[in-house]
């Protein structure tokens, strides 16, 4: 990347595995599976009944106590965007306006937030007492509800779902006024915003940028939208745990999870003058497009191959000098298939052989979520040396030789690449350095 | 920092006042209104019952390919046409050697539009006591919902439509910063071409929140202009007596292109983008900043960008919704950053012919911007008659006028406090 140099100093990210990097990395080294038969809401009539939840969670630990109300007005994907970022910039030791009782040592202009995001889906229980106040014979009347039935919905109604909120919302928490943004691009949104911000550092428009993303679709209208599109998986409910198989023999659909992850970006001397931890460089990002991605019935993954060439080049790298890959695996069996085959097609014959890992089979898939995660994981990889196992790998679908294992593995890892790709045919890559002083 | 030159060559747009360029144009420089009742469902109850729809659009008509995209929403049907008549305009139809790798697109595009009565009846046949029964639910949803009518409100659709309709092989980019997404889309392609990660994109925005659940939101936040009665007047940007914004729909398309990519080819440069910037109020969800800063530094941040002075704009193109708040918030930041200028400098908001195109109101604001530099004349704001002492700018009140302009600024201004500024000027 040309510009000043770009570093992650800080890592925050709420998933079903753990709140927290520390807690979600020890998690993934472990092996641990987190998905579970769903209980945020009774999703006993879908064929499927299981997900990646987040238990127990809620936004108002995360937030200064005079924020705490606002989180009434929060969907749970602002909320996961919310905390994540608290995460984040506390694991960066960079003190801002939203940290209760230390004084801010960051300039808020210069200080930027790009967060991805989903279509966020209305609470059903919320909107339908509105909306069940104009009935007319059992029927919805449109008449009883512009003449009444309107008011009975809460005024900031509308400001629950914009996708702009997640970072609107740490916007506000955190005084972060330089340039601001929010891609929803699906799975491949986090990707995009991380690689977008270095380009806002390395070309001076800020100094430090949060940016990753975050999603829920476990509610009934997120969750009905994967089982229109048959993704989600089969005969998974007897054994949630073992459900989310990415590139494995019996991959049979993902999971649908919910998390996210907000990485902090931060100038490569700003960060030294402060004597930060640095967990790693972001050495190159790139992003691509399919035409054929429209036909969304079909398993797509966005052109992965011309978006990871693009990030290793601008890394200046070679496919050798990578040490692992942080896949996405979906678990979808034709999407793992045509995802193997875009590694293979822009690394070559390495690509199987370089070590991989893939945090689906422990919490299922995070959509605009993922890719904050994925990166997260890119530079724990980096810093502690380590590729974790992949959750429910046990051997590779023959379509998709990938360096998966069941077993931790300990080495050393100058590189790690990342991809991701989106329902649509979008798909974005990062590549991530060792930093070494 | 040494980079490379951008230039807009082509345009296209599908809006309430016109589905073509210069349709629009024409309107907008004789103070047309494109308010109307709300053709899309029956509002008459609402409290705020009229919209700026897009009329009478032929799909088929604009769009070869029509019934390769029979799935696409509303929002999306607007922005392949506006991308066809962009594309064209810019002489890349039959351009079969451009190297798809190389082409980008970076939209601002909505989410697409509700499956409503579906919906809302979902709720009501499984509602027990204070909840759904969610199990009813799925059995009922399963039923009654359309695969491609959910997948379709995934805001990164239109970017899916797009990129097939071109072959787009390079970066591919959707944001949602609300009410600024397409001006912030288009300063974003623009740096995608600075860097040379592509030599044209096509960048814009679409949107369509023409829908019961669009216009609750809205209404609740009390955004919307509630004169029923008055609707060819309702939209008064920075007048006394305005009282909210009307709610439009439509998609703007522009290409974004490296000069001498541009030159090489030989094609014809509508305009030079020259600045860009961005910023957040991070002040409240609810109220913008009411000093303005946040605007302010997103204007001050474009001109810096083009190594330009206040002196330098020849014309603002406000955000001007005509709610109270922004006209006011944007007027002070208006002066906070042009100082004495402030009051020379005409500043006007088509939104009170147009309405609010909200994700893709940047864009078509950015396309005006270019004819008022190519025709040398400033779109007016009309409905504008009771001056408000808080809001004493020119504003090119109700007449198109002549005028030497060179340099434009294009603000707009998102819900949540996301802002974001372009400058452009004339083919050089």
């Amino acid at each position: 990347m040309s510009g000043r140099r770009v570093v992650i100093t800080g890592l925050g990210v709420v998933t079903p595995a753990g709140i927290g990097i520390q807690e979600f990395w020890q998690a993934m080294v472990a092996g641990r599976q987190a998905v579970r038969k769903i209980a945020l809401f009774d999703a006993s009539g879908f064929p499927c009944s299981i997900g990646g939840e987040i238990e127990g969670f809620s936004a108002s630990k995360f937030v200064p106590k005079s924020y705490r109300k606002s989180v009434k007005v929060m969907a749970r994907d602002i909320e996961i965007a919310v905390a994540a970022a608290d995460l984040a910039f506390r694991d960066s030791g960079i003190v801002t306006r939203g940290i209760d009782g230390q004084k801010p040592d960051v300039d808020s202009k210069r200080l930027g937030c790009n967060i991805g995001a989903g279509l966020i889906c209305a609470d059903l229980n919320e909107l339908g007492s509105a909306v069940t106040t104009a009935v007319t014979d059992g029927k919805f009347d449109l008449k009883k509800w512009g003449a009444g039935g309107i008011e009975n919905l809460t005024p900031l109604w509308l400001l629950k779902y914009l996708p702009n909120m997640l970072a609107c919302h740490v916007t506000i928490v955190h005084g972060c006024e330089g340039p601001s943004n929010n891609i929803t691009c699906g799975d491949a949104s986090g990707h995009l915003c991380i690689g977008e911000s270095a380009r806002w550092i390395a070309r001076g428009e800020a100094d430090v940028v949060i940016a990753g993303g975050a999603e829920s679709k476990l509610n009934p209208m997120g969750f009905l939208r994967q089982h229109l599109l048959d993704r989600v998986v089969k005969g998974g409910n007897d054994r949630p745990a073992e459900a989310c198989r990415p590139f494995d023999t019996d991959h049979a659909g993902t999971v649908v999870g919910e998390g996210g992850g907000l990485v902090i970006l931060e100038d490569l001397d700003r960060a030294k003058a402060r004597s930060a931890k640095i967990y790693a460089e972001l050495a190159g990002s790139g992003s691509a497009c399919d035409p054929g991605g429209i036909e969304v019935t079909k398993p797509n993954v966005g052109g992965m191959e011309l978006a990871v060439r693009k990030a290793v080049e601008q890394a200046g790298i070679t496919p050798r000098d990578i040490g692992v890959l942080v896949a996405h695996g979906t678990g979808v069996p034709g999407e793992d298939r045509l995802e193997a085959r875009a590694w293979r097609e822009a690394l070559g014959d390495i690509a199987e052989k370089t070590p991989a890992f893939a945090m689906t089979g422990a919490v299922g898939s995070l959509f605009a979520g993922a890719g904050g995660v994925e990166l997260a994981a890119a530079a724990m990889a980096l810093d502690t040396q380590t590729v974790p196992p992949t959750a429910n790998f046990a051997a590779a679908d023959d379509a998709c030789p990938m360096g998966l294992s069941r077993e931790r593995r300990d080495g050393r890892i100058s590189y790690a690449l990342t991809a991701a790709f989106g329902i649509g045919g979008q798909s974005a890559a990062c590549v991530l350095k060792r930093y070494e002083q | 920092m040494n980079h490379r030159r951008v230039v807009i060559t082509g345009m296209g747009t599908v809006n309430p006042l016109g589905h073509d360029v210069e349709t629009t144009w024409s309107a907008l420089l004789s103070g047309k209104s494109g308010m109307g009742p709300v053709g899309l469902f029956d509002a008459v109850t609402f409290p705020s019952n009229f919209c700026a729809m897009v009329k009478d659009y032929d799909f088929a008509a604009q769009v070869p390919s029509a019934e390769r995209h029979e799935h696409a929403g509303r929002h999306c049907k607007f922005a392949l046409g506006a991308g066809i008549q962009a594309w064209r305009e810019a002489g890349l139809e039959g351009c079969g050697e451009l190297d798809r790798t190389r082409l980008g697109i970076y939209l601002g595009s909505g989410e697409g539009s509700l499956d409503f009565e579906n919906f809302v009846s979902l709720m009501v046949d499984s509602w027990k006591g204070s909840g759904i029964d969610a199990v009813k639910w799925a059995e009922l949803a399963f039923q009654r919902m359309d695969m491609w009518r959910e997948v379709e409100q995934e805001s990164n659709m239109v970017l899916s439509h797009l990129g097939a309709e071109f072959g787009v092989r390079g970066p591919a980019v959707n944001v949602l910063t609300a009410c600024a997404a397409s001006t912030q889309a288009m300063g974003e392609a623009t740096r995608m071409i600075q860097r040379g990660e592509a030599d044209v994109v096509i960048s814009g925005g679409a949107h369509s929140m023409i829908h019961p659940l669009g216009m609750t939101g809205f209404i609740r936040l009390t955004a919307l202009s509630k004169r029923n009665d008055e609707a060819n007047t309702a939209s008064r940007p920075f007048d006394m007596t305005r009282d909210g914004f009307v709610i439009g729909e439509g998609s703007s398309i522009l290409i974004f292109e490296d000069y001498e990519f541009a030159m090489a080819r030989g094609a014809k440069v509508l305009a030079e983008v020259l600045g860009y910037g961005a910023s957040a109020d991070a002040f409240r969800i609810t109220d913008q900043d009411p000093e303005g800063d946040g605007a302010a530094t997103a204007m001050r941040s474009a001109l810096r960008d083009a190594k330009l002075r206040p002196e330098d704009i020849d014309y603002v193109s406000a955000h001007g919704t005509a709610t109270q708040q922004n006209d006011e918030v944007e007027t002070k930041a208006v002066k906070a950053v042009f100082g004495d200028r402030a009051y020379k400098v005409p500043v006007s908001s088509v939104k009170s012919m147009l309405g609010h195109l909200i994700a893709a109101a940047g864009a078509t604001e950015l396309i005006t911007c270019v004819l008022a530099v190519r025709d040398q004349v400033l779109p007016p704001t009309t409905n504008y008659k009771t001056p408000d002492p808080k809001c004493d700018l020119d504003y090119v009140p109700n007449k198109a006028r002549k005028a030497k302009v060179e340099v434009c600024m294009s603000n707009s201004f998102g819900f949540g406090g996301q802002n974001n500024t372009l400058i452009i000027r004339g083919s050089a």
